[in-house]
């Protein structure tokens, strides 16, 4: 029974990276830019929907989230237009260093205004709930981050393969220039691809809020994991972040059990470079659909 | 005139700067003990911030690959110290070169296995090593795991002695930079970062290039580390694999220019000064770092080198045209 328990909780957790890497893995798949300032954007969206219940006083973290989220699109709108897009002109690096810079910022204006302390944890009842269904334990708030996990990737494959924004994302993503030839505003696609990226970016926030601790410095941790899985899963591939995240969260767990807890981050870590080194394109490597 | 100036100048290029490194670094550990402590220890931090710098500039800068695993150069180099002196109680000079040396090995296992990768993939992955090693050595009891590591009284020497060591590294650093970025090997290195493709057919070996330029800087890096530990007198893994190390050296370049010598002196300096006078405002110098890193790549992409360069290049220019 342990090893069922284990393999659902693992598949579950996984559920939760997936969250956490799609937006990471939309971005990439649109622009090539390697956003390292992802992780800050989890961790500010869990910090802004705990602003937001602090003014409201109150609600529930969820849905408070979803109002956070389209306030951190919005923040990051004119960032990516103003500050990412025109650097990433100079080749892949300047783009890559400019996101690291602002996730620099966002980490210490955190800290400057929170300290370094965790974020208080919510009282929820599902964050804390855990069902037992024929002796295995799972904890609820996993099960609500796979089915937002699925969710999010049909909602997102859906916008981008049946909507004029989603023709416009790919036009833009194979060829800018020939986009741009035709009428598309391709600076104004790709701010608007952060934002959609940064509100599933701070839905994560919080399902990680819900799940784990987190301190403004959390963020560089859930980066690497995001991004491990979205190179497992092969990068820019919507289906394969899900995988991705699936294959992270069981091999956490199958570490965590074999080889002892302590030891999570240098064997996740450990996958990332293996895999990076083995398959630089991703295991399950394809052309990118999305 | 000016041109006659700069005609001279290139033709004893060499020599030149050499004989400017030995010169003033001679002056430097002469004067150590003209110094108060306080000051020793400044320079020494300083120094060393340089030597990071100068050490992943070689990578980061010539060689166009973004290292965010530096800090495990920095850890290999201050750990391998304090345990050879612990356990075998080697004199302390010839313990510094041989933890050195091991990190400049580490540098060549893993850079063999990172070259595979390009561009942003190489910054995530050596990331990932460097937080991978860091998970390590939290946990290895072998060296006392979370626990603080005491250095043993060898390495207890005056702050006077302290900052000749980072003086004589500097130099060190300087020397072999200039002459490796100047030798064939250091052509070959810019040509693979400017045009990969180009260089490959006329001959240029990717990996056979890199590795040495790796050893270089995971020797020069842990040669820091070594130093760094001697000044610290205690080790933590927090304070020695930290990921900060890659950070300050990647923005520290970045800032004074990508690929140049001087660069990473000037930025140095700037950050070095920064921490300094707003030490009681540690998270708001950080801030302004990295809101300085943004505007910098941003607006001046060559660093503070490339637009100082730029500038004396107009009034150059504005001369030649006058005189026409």
């Amino acid at each position: 029974m342990d090893f069922v328990n284990n393999l659902v909780s693992g598949l579950l957790l996984g559920g939760l990276y997936a969250v956490a890497a799609l937006g990471l893995s939309i971005v990439f798949g649109t622009m090539k830019l390697v956003n390292l300032m992802h992780g800050q954007l989890l961790i500010l969206g869990a910090y802004l929907t705990s602003m937001l219940i602090a003014v409201i006083g109150g609600g529930d973290p969820l849905l408070v989230g979803i109002a956070a989220a389209a306030i951190l699109a919005v923040l990051i709108y004119p960032v990516q237009r103003y500050i990412i897009t025109p650097v990433m002109a100079q080749g892949e690096e300047p783009p890559m260093t400019v996101t690291f810079g602002i996730s620099v910022v966002i980490t210490t204006l955190l800290i400057i205004i929170f300290k370094s302390s965790p974020l208080p944890t919510w009282t929820v009842d599902y964050a804390t709930t855990q069902w037992e269904i024929f002796g295995v334990r799972i904890r609820e708030i996993y099960v609500i981050a796979t089915g937002i996990a699925l969710l999010f990737v049909l909602a997102l494959m859906w916008i981008l393969k049946r909507t004029a924004f989603g023709r416009q994302v790919r036009a833009a993503s194979i060829d800018a220039e020939a986009a741009g030839l035709v009428g598309i505003d391709v600076k104004k696609t790709y701010a608007r691809v952060m934002s959609l990226s940064s509100f599933v970016a701070a839905i994560a926030g919080v399902l990680i809020a819900l799940s784990f601790s987190v301190a403004p410095t959390t963020g560089t941790g859930w980066l690497l994991r995001a991004f491990t899985v979205v190179v497992i899963g092969g990068l820019g591939s919507l289906p394969g972040t899900l995988i991705g995240g699936f294959i992270v969260g069981l091999v956490e767990t199958a570490g965590a059990v074999w080889i002892g807890p302590q030891y999570r981050d240098v064997i996740v870590f450990g996958v990332l470079v293996v895999i990076l080194l083995v398959r630089p394109n991703g295991l399950f490597a394809k052309v990118a659909k999305a | 005139m000016i041109r006659q100036i700069f005609g001279f100048i290139a033709k004893f290029r060499d020599p030149f700067t050499y004989g400017t490194a030995v010169v003033v670094a001679a002056v430097l550990y002469l004067t150590a003990s003209s110094l108060d402590r306080g000051q020793q220890n400044d320079l020494t931090s300083l120094f060393l911030l340089m030597t990071l710098a100068l050490a992943w500039n070689l990578v980061g800068g010539y060689g166009g690959q973004f290292s965010l695993g530096h800090s495990i150069f920095v850890g290999v180099g201050s750990y391998a110290t304090a345990v050879i002196l612990t356990l075998l109680g080697w004199p302390l000079i010839p313990t510094m070169i041989i933890a050195a040396v091991m990190s400049a090995l580490i540098g060549l296992l893993l850079a063999y296995p990172l070259l595979r990768l390009r561009g942003p993939y190489l910054a995530v992955g050596s990331l990932g090593m460097a937080v991978a090693a860091y998970g390590w050595m939290i946990n290895w009891d072998f060296t006392k795991a979370s626990q603080a590591y005491a250095m043993p009284k060898e390495a207890q020497v005056d702050f006077a002695t302290m900052y000749q060591f980072a003086t004589v590294l500097l130099l060190i650093a300087i020397v072999s930079i200039v002459a490796l970025v100047r030798s064939p090997l250091g052509l070959r290195l810019v040509a693979l970062r400017d045009n990969e493709l180009g260089a490959a057919s006329i001959g240029v070996k990717r990996v056979r290039t890199l590795l040495p330029v790796w050893a270089l800087s995971g020797l020069l890096t842990g040669a820091m580390g070594a130093v760094y530990a001697v000044q610290q007198g205690t080790l933590t893994v927090d304070g020695t694999f930290n990921i900060q190390f890659s950070l300050d050296a990647a923005i520290i370049c970045v800032i004074g220019g990508l690929g140049t010598l001087s660069g990473p002196f000037i930025g140095a300096i700037i950050i070095y000064f920064l921490r300094k006078y707003s030490a009681e405002y540690q998270n708001y110098a950080l801030l302004i770092e990295a809101v300085v890193l943004v505007i910098v790549v941003r607006f001046f992409p060559a660093g503070i080198v490339g637009l100082i360069s730029k500038g004396f290049r107009a009034i150059v220019h504005r001369r030649a045209a006058a005189q026409k």
